[in-house]
């Protein structure tokens, strides 16, 4: 047989074309994959934990009800350490895989600013768990917020301990990094619109081992209600027992952190009768009791906003992807931003422009260890 | 007044935790010459080690002597897989040795116990006691007494006790100590014992104050080498006056300053001291003897 010069080209285009003709073909027949960045080690190892484990939750359930596209859908998991460097690393190898259509993002709004960059540059959806406000107003289409920000848990926070406590004279503590910051800032602004400005506005840095000066500054300050956002369970847990071994008694009113499973292991009766946030609370819905449910039986211990968040990402992402009906970043986002009505474990997702699919928050009292649903605030605005 | 009194109580007691882990840096440089940045971990170690054993249903006395002798073993291991191998390498390379030991140590209670934080219950069933305008809480009490013992019994040791006296002459000249018939390996070896203990020992008390948790070590490790800087590295005394100080001037600095920048006030005492006192508070011994 002779070779001819076409022959020769026909050849060499088809030796070229081959391996990505087989490597499409593959990533075809392939599962869908949906990255995940989370605390496997580091500070919020526990907490990180309690994340996986809601997103398996979900995960297992979208494939059983026939998976996303009619395809299996699968969890890569990176290790994100808690740390700013270690979400970066942990992204960029997840976003290295271009077979991956969706990703987790961190519940940490430092976090979230860290690899929002890195976000943007990628382009695909990622859900994130951070309340910093700014994140979803910041210019990055493609964050995606399954929490509800910090501008209504400040005006919650502000709105029960002044209407339904009846206390003006607020000492408002919170984290010197992104997430208390941010939430510090919203509380005071919701309590100056309420005619109560703080008579305390105090900052501490992560993973102090001791608040004995805080405490001291929050009694001097003739506080009648504390509002707190807390980053790590530890800090939480060591101020809760010197802020009642001074003898500070006074209501306090906390962000989510006040009421989640390690907080309330480590600090004990001293978060007794302190009310919180949360944007997940088992009874506040009949998505929330399902989850609660499935988690329980699941994982053996009681659920929390580390897990339902992580839950309810997983099903709005795989909720959007068979909406769009396709894998393409750009019509997954607007599919993320169509969702209404959606009833998650945290509540009923309404996606905004902003990629805010959740408007208010539960308010929930610590009954000696048990968390006890009070009331749901929405906001319309 | 009373502010500043409940203030001294806490940073007393918070100085008294960076002292007694400072002590484990100064013996250990003494003895070979070198720091060792694991100091931190034996102190989380010896806080797991005591979870274990309460939960494994010892007394608190009992677990307590657990704990303590898994110290010393740790000590045992660490000095033959980590000092030995390299001691007659220079500085550096054991530097990096207890780097990698520190994340070995505390990537293996990760792995082994997982990432959750526990509570360990204090010694006393009440958690502290109202002394007029102050709260003195019963942990830092005992913490403070120990610290107190200690410096003692170290006083006793290293200046009355023949093994002391063998101890510090290794620490000042081992070719010497060796020409004289001490052994040096033992009394490295004992060194490594007593520091991975001391370690221990401020891991146990302070554990029902901060959680026991994977962090714990690291964070008052750092503290702890600066308060080893700050007395004069290689000195005791400088060991357990810097740590005191430091947990002071950080809880004034705090109260009185600014909170969020509590951990700045130590580091800036610690540059303060690098460039006007380098040799800290009380010196350096072999400085002294040349």
């Amino acid at each position: 047989m002779r070779l001819t010069r076409r022959d020769f080209a026909a050849g060499i285009a088809a030796g070229i074309a081959a391996p990505y003709l087989i490597k499409s073909a593959h990533a075809q027949g392939a599962t869908i994959k949906i990255g995940m960045c989370a605390p496997v080690t580091g500070p919020a190892a526990e907490s990180g934990g309690y994340a996986i484990k809601g997103a398996k939750l979900a995960l297992e359930a979208v494939n059983k009800a026939g998976g996303i596209l009619g395809k299996q859908a699968e969890l890569i998991v990176e290790d994100d350490q808690t740390t700013n460097p270690g979400i970066v690393l942990a992204f960029s190898k997840l976003a290295a895989q271009s077979d991956i259509v969706g990703f987790l993002g961190s519940i940490r709004s430092t976090q979230v600013h860290a690899i929002s960059p890195d976000v943007i540059k990628l382009g695909k959806p990622v859900m994130i768990g951070g309340t910093d406000p700014n994140l979803t107003h910041m210019g990055n289409q493609w964050l995606f917020r399954c929490r509800p920000n910090d501008s209504y848990s400040g005006r919650v926070i502000a709105e029960y301990g002044v209407s339904t406590l009846g206390k003006k004279k607020w000492a408002v503590l919170h984290s010197t990094d992104a997430f208390g910051t941010a939430g510090g800032k919203a509380l005071t602004e919701a309590l100056t619109k309420l005619g109560a400005p703080p008579v305390l506005d105090q900052g501490y840095a992560n993973q102090s081992q001791d608040f004995t000066p805080v405490v001291l500054a929050i009694k001097q300050s003739g506080a009648d209600i504390l509002g707190s956002y807390f980053t790590f369970e530890n800090d939480l847990g060591i101020f809760a027992r010197q802020l009642r071994q001074l003898g500070v008694n006074i209501p306090w009113v906390g962000s989510p952190s006040i009421v989640n499973i390690t907080a309330l292991k480590l600090a004990g009766p001293a978060l007794y009768n302190t009310y919180g946030v949360a944007d997940y609370a088992e009874d506040s819905s009949e998505g929330s009791k399902a989850f609660g449910k499935i988690y329980r039986d699941a994982v053996k211990v009681a659920p929390d906003n580390q897990s339902s968040w992580t839950f309810d990402a997983i099903n709005v992402l795989s909720a959007a992807i068979n909406k769009a009906g396709s894998t393409d970043a750009a019509k997954i986002r607007e599919a993320i931003l169509s969702i209404k009505k959606f009833a998650g474990a945290e509540g009923e997702y309404n996606f905004d422009q902003n990629g805010d699919g959740l408007h208010g928050y539960n308010i929930v009292k610590n009954d000696k260890g048990n968390i006890v649903f009070d009331k749901h605030i929405e906001f319309n605005d | 007044m009373d502010l500043a009194l409940q203030l001294l109580f806490t940073g007393i007691g918070i100085g008294a935790v960076y002292a007694l882990v400072a002590l484990g840096f100064v013996l250990i440089f003494r003895a070979t010459n070198v720091v060792n940045f694991a100091q931190g971990e034996f102190s989380m170690v010896a806080a797991y080690l005591m979870v274990v054993a309460v939960e494994a249903g010892l007394p608190y006395w009992a677990a307590f002597i657990v704990a303590l002798l898994g110290m010393a073993l740790l000590g045992v291991v660490f000095n033959l897989g980590v000092y030995y191998p390299l001691r007659h390498r220079t500085y550096l390379p054991v530097i990096i040795a207890t780097i990698g030991a520190s994340i070995l140590l505390a990537n293996s209670v990760l792995a082994i116990y997982g990432p959750q934080p526990q509570v360990l219950q204090g010694w006393f069933d009440t958690p502290g006691i109202q002394l007029g305008p102050v709260y003195l809480d019963s942990q830092y009490l005992l913490i403070i007494g120990v610290t107190i013992c200690l410096v003692i019994f170290n006083f006793w040791f290293f200046e009355k006790t023949l093994l002391g006296k063998k101890l510090q002459a290794t620490s000042q000249d081992k070719e010497i100590a060796s020409l004289l018939g001490i052994s040096v390996s033992t009394m490295i070896m004992i060194t490594f014992i007593y520091s991975a203990v001391l370690g221990g020992l401020a891991g146990i008390l302070v554990a029902p104050v901060l959680f026991v948790s994977i962090q714990m070590g690291s964070t008052i490790a750092l503290k702890a080498f600066a308060a080893t800087i700050i007395g004069g590295f290689g000195d005791v005394a400088g060991a357990i006056i810097g740590g005191l100080s430091l947990g002071v001037i950080e809880t004034f600095g705090a109260a009185y300053i600014s909170v969020p920048y509590k951990d700045g006030f130590a580091f800036l005492v610690l540059v303060a001291f690098l460039i006007f006192r380098p040799q800290g508070i009380f010196g350096e011994r072999v400085a002294e003897k040349a």
